[in-house]
């Protein structure tokens, strides 16, 4: 029995070699993160972004309806009046709790919640994963041009409205 | 056959047959087994106008669908509603409705509570067909400081005007225009002065009336509801504590027939935010001259201190906002550990009590024949829910006539003698005028001539009848021979301590010029108080206590009504202040040893028979004394 198995020893290892080679020959999936970023699938459910509308104005009202069709209960909204328009004063998401579900974004009437591409979210202390309306509120440069409204103040032109 | 003629009828509602006096509406008699019509224009209150067209419902030989909140009830009637052609026809209204309504549910206040959203999730179709723009009106147009008016969600059921119509008569609210183009507004587009434009928010089933001080505040399924008892005056209007985050966001009103039947007036409402706490702070007690903070046990040990030296020679004040059981132990710190009856809870203007001033009650007004308001105005900003029960008085045929505080013989001359029951309300401050007026009626008229003197106070009541008095013990006793000073004598009369308790910045301490100058002489001033105040200044101990609308208690309305407040607010880093007295009686040599709010309330029961009714949360009836 032994004497056979040391004849036979060097077709074993040929044959695990083998399957080492031939793996040689196939396409790398492994990335050099974090210098290269891998690619996310346009719908991916990263972390949360707040929109503006064109004129920079926030999209959120500070409807709520986010934090009750939050199935872990992890978002926090207050709303306040800016005159004439209701805004979220407080936006704060716990991301440690968030299990990255999209329902705010399917509960949020006006289009202003949305999950972003963002999955790298890793931090050295709890209270940093608690994510404010700044964290998550959609730069101004990204949807304005020259127009641009300070973050927060809305603009003095009527607000295109849904109803 | 022959029929017994009786004023019951019976009729059939979906199959049930229901027994119910005649004069009823469809509405309530479906309500009466459970059957639920959608509506938004009827109101309990009010009387039917039926303009929504929501609660329509077939009856069998009427050829057309007929409004259940306007057609009363009549023997052998059969009503459907839940048939095919009646759940088109809601559907056809909500439709209609939905036309012009703005869907902007997410930035209203009202939605999760509303009405119109309800019902349109319950009974109305799931898309509209209409396809052209909607029909555009002001949006959040203030109709007042309190009230924002916002006219393309207001679905014209008439609630508001009917109720400034029927309920406080002011007649403020109309409608004005016609057709599409109505609208709800003032004359002349002023600001509305009414002093009950809260009720406008309660009663709107759209988010067309809403309040200026909830404002985006909240939404309705994050507020934790505590009932209570308004802090504003002695009405005792029941109210119900809407809090988010541990923060009142506003009072709303919670039925109780027998005393605010329903409404709440502005003042008491929007009371609320006296009742926020700025910050979290900690007993202080003055050293060298200045205020240093300590630990409660520190500060009581220093106040027991300075009352042990000042014995009989120590004065108390209670506010009347504290609650009965409070202000039980109160009076026991001072009448049985200190022996010293200088004891008050009043204000500047001292009046006598005694159990005669509430023979009427609050309700019963509605069935006299004449009211005298003596002091007119007055007594209506004393309490100003009143006005809205006098007003539904009138309504039902009661005169009611205002006189001025002097102005007893013409109040005697516009009563007839064959009047059989006369009711006086009064102020505290008049309440000399209104036993003189009293007396005199009694000998003019046959029937019974009752009073009801308004105290001051959520608890005014509740303080003379525990005793809070210089002169009266507990269920208005003389104390004969030891009787104390009053608030008005304490400037002179040589006290070696104060100990002022007050629970609301509404009816607090304020001290007159003679008090201000006589403060600062004061060997001990003991200020437990809930929020700063100018007297903190004075003050050689500063305890912080609850707030009104932070604890457990019962209070007493100005008719003796024994109602409970709760803890709508949670302060827990404050002790509570019954346990301070306690402590601080304990080590003064007693030795109490109770542990919840709910031992001093059957210690109060057991001492005082006649507040029995706080079980009940009713009226505290006295046998009158001579």
């Amino acid at each position: 029995m032994a004497l056979r198995e040391v004849l036979l020893g060097p077709i074993y290892i040929a044959r695990a070699l083998l399957t080492t080679f031939k793996h040689n020959t196939r396409p790398i999936v492994t990335i050099e993160y974090p210098e290269r970023q891998k690619a996310v699938p346009p719908r991916e459910r990263g972390k949360h972004i707040l929109h503006r509308y064109a004129d920079g104005l926030e999209k959120c009202v500070g409807c709520e309806l986010c934090a009750i069709a939050c199935p872990v209960g992890c978002i926090v909204v207050e709303a306040a009046e800016n005159p004439g328009e209701r805004y979220a004063k407080r936006y704060e998401i716990n991301l440690l709790r968030c299990i990255y579900c999209g329902m705010c974004e399917e509960a949020c009437p006006y289009d202003a919640i949305t999950m972003g591409p963002r999955y790298d979210l890793a931090d050295d202390h709890p209270d940093k994963f608690i994510a404010v309306k700044e964290d998550m509120l959609e730069p101004l440069s990204a949807s304005v041009g020259d127009t641009a409204v300070p973050s927060g103040a809305p603009s003095a032109q009527p607000v295109p409205r849904k109803w | 056959m022959a029929t017994v003629q009786t004023d019951q009828v019976t009729l059939t509602v979906n199959g049930q047959s229901v027994t119910v006096p005649k004069g009823t509406l469809i509405l309530d008699a479906a309500k009466k087994v459970g059957i639920d019509i959608p509506i938004f224009c009827s109101h309990p209150k009010m009387a039917p106008v039926a303009v929504c067209r929501m609660c329509l419902v077939e009856v069998e030989k009427m050829p057309k669908l007929q409004p259940a909140c306007a057609v009363y009830v009549a023997e052998g009637m059969v009503v459907k509603t839940t048939t095919e052609q009646v759940n088109k026809y809601q559907k056809g209204v909500l439709e209609f409705l939905l036309i012009n309504h703005p869907l902007d549910c997410p930035i209203c206040d009202k939605g999760g509570e509303c009405p119109l959203q309800d019902q349109t999730y319950q009974y109305g179709p799931g898309a509209s067909r209409y396809q052209f723009d909607k029909a555009h009106f002001d949006k959040s147009v203030p109709l007042s400081d309190k009230i924002v008016l916002d006219r393309e969600r207001c679905i014209l059921c008439w609630r508001c005007t009917r109720f400034s119509e029927e309920i406080s008569g002011e007649r403020e609210l109309a409608l004005i225009q016609r057709g599409v183009h109505t609208i709800i507004g003032t004359f002349n587009d002023e600001p509305a002065q009414s002093a009950y434009q809260g009720n406008w928010t309660e009663i709107c089933p759209v988010g067309a009336l809403t309040s200026r001080q909830y404002r985006f505040i909240s939404r309705p399924w994050d507020l934790d509801r505590t009932p209570s008892v308004c802090p504003g005056c002695s009405m005792g209007c029941n109210i119900q504590i809407d809090a988010r985050n541990n923060k009142i966001g506003r009072f709303q009103s919670r039925e109780n027939v027998a005393v605010d039947d329903s409404w709440l007036c502005d003042f008491g409402r929007y009371s609320f935010p006296n009742f926020q706490r700025q910050s979290q702070e900690r007993p202080r007690i003055r050293r060298g001259g200045r205020l240093e903070d300590v630990s409660y046990d520190e500060a009581i040990a220093f106040t027991v201190d300075g009352l042990k030296r000042a014995g009989g020679q120590a004065a108390g004040w209670a506010s009347p906002a504290d609650t009965n059981e409070e202000l039980l132990l109160f009076r026991r710190l001072f009448r049985d550990v200190l022996r010293s009856p200088h004891l008050d809870h009043r204000s500047a203007t001292v009046v006598d009590a005694e159990p005669g001033d509430m023979t009427l009650s609050i309700a019963d007004i509605e069935r006299l024949e004449h009211v005298v308001l003596l002091g007119g105005q007055e007594v209506i900003d004393a309490a100003p829910v009143l006005h809205l029960r006098l007003f539904k008085s009138q309504r039902k045929g009661v005169t009611v006539l205002k006189v001025g505080a002097g102005q007893v013989a013409e109040a005697v001359a516009g009563v007839s003698p064959d009047c059989t029951a006369v009711g006086i309300l009064a102020t505290e401050a008049n309440k000399a005028a209104a036993v003189d007026l009293q007396t005199k009626l009694q000998r003019k008229i046959k029937g019974s001539v009752r009073r009801l003197i308004v105290t001051t106070g959520p608890n005014g009541r509740g303080a003379k009848d525990l005793g809070i008095l210089p002169h009266l013990g507990p269920g208005y006793v003389a104390l004969n021979g030891q009787a104390g000073t009053g608030r008005t004598e304490w400037p002179g009369a040589g006290l070696r301590a104060l100990y002022v308790h007050e629970s609301s910045p509404l009816h607090g301490f304020t001290p007159t010029d003679a008090e201000s100058m006589w403060l600062p002489t004061v060997p001990l001033l003991v200020f437990h108080r809930f929020k700063p105040s100018p007297l903190d200044e004075m003050a050689h101990v500063i305890l912080p206590g609850h707030a009104f609308t932070e604890k457990d208690g019962t209070v007493t309305n100005m008719e003796g009504r024994v109602q409970r407040i709760r803890k709508g607010i949670d302060a827990a880093w404050v002790r509570e202040d019954w346990l301070v007295f306690q402590e601080i009686a304990n080590q003064l040599g007693a030795s109490w040893s109770y542990e919840s709010v709910g031992q001093i309330t059957s210690d109060l029961v057991r001492g005082l028979p006649p507040y029995m009714a706080v079980n009940q949360e009713a009226r505290v009836l006295w046998s009158e004394r001579p």
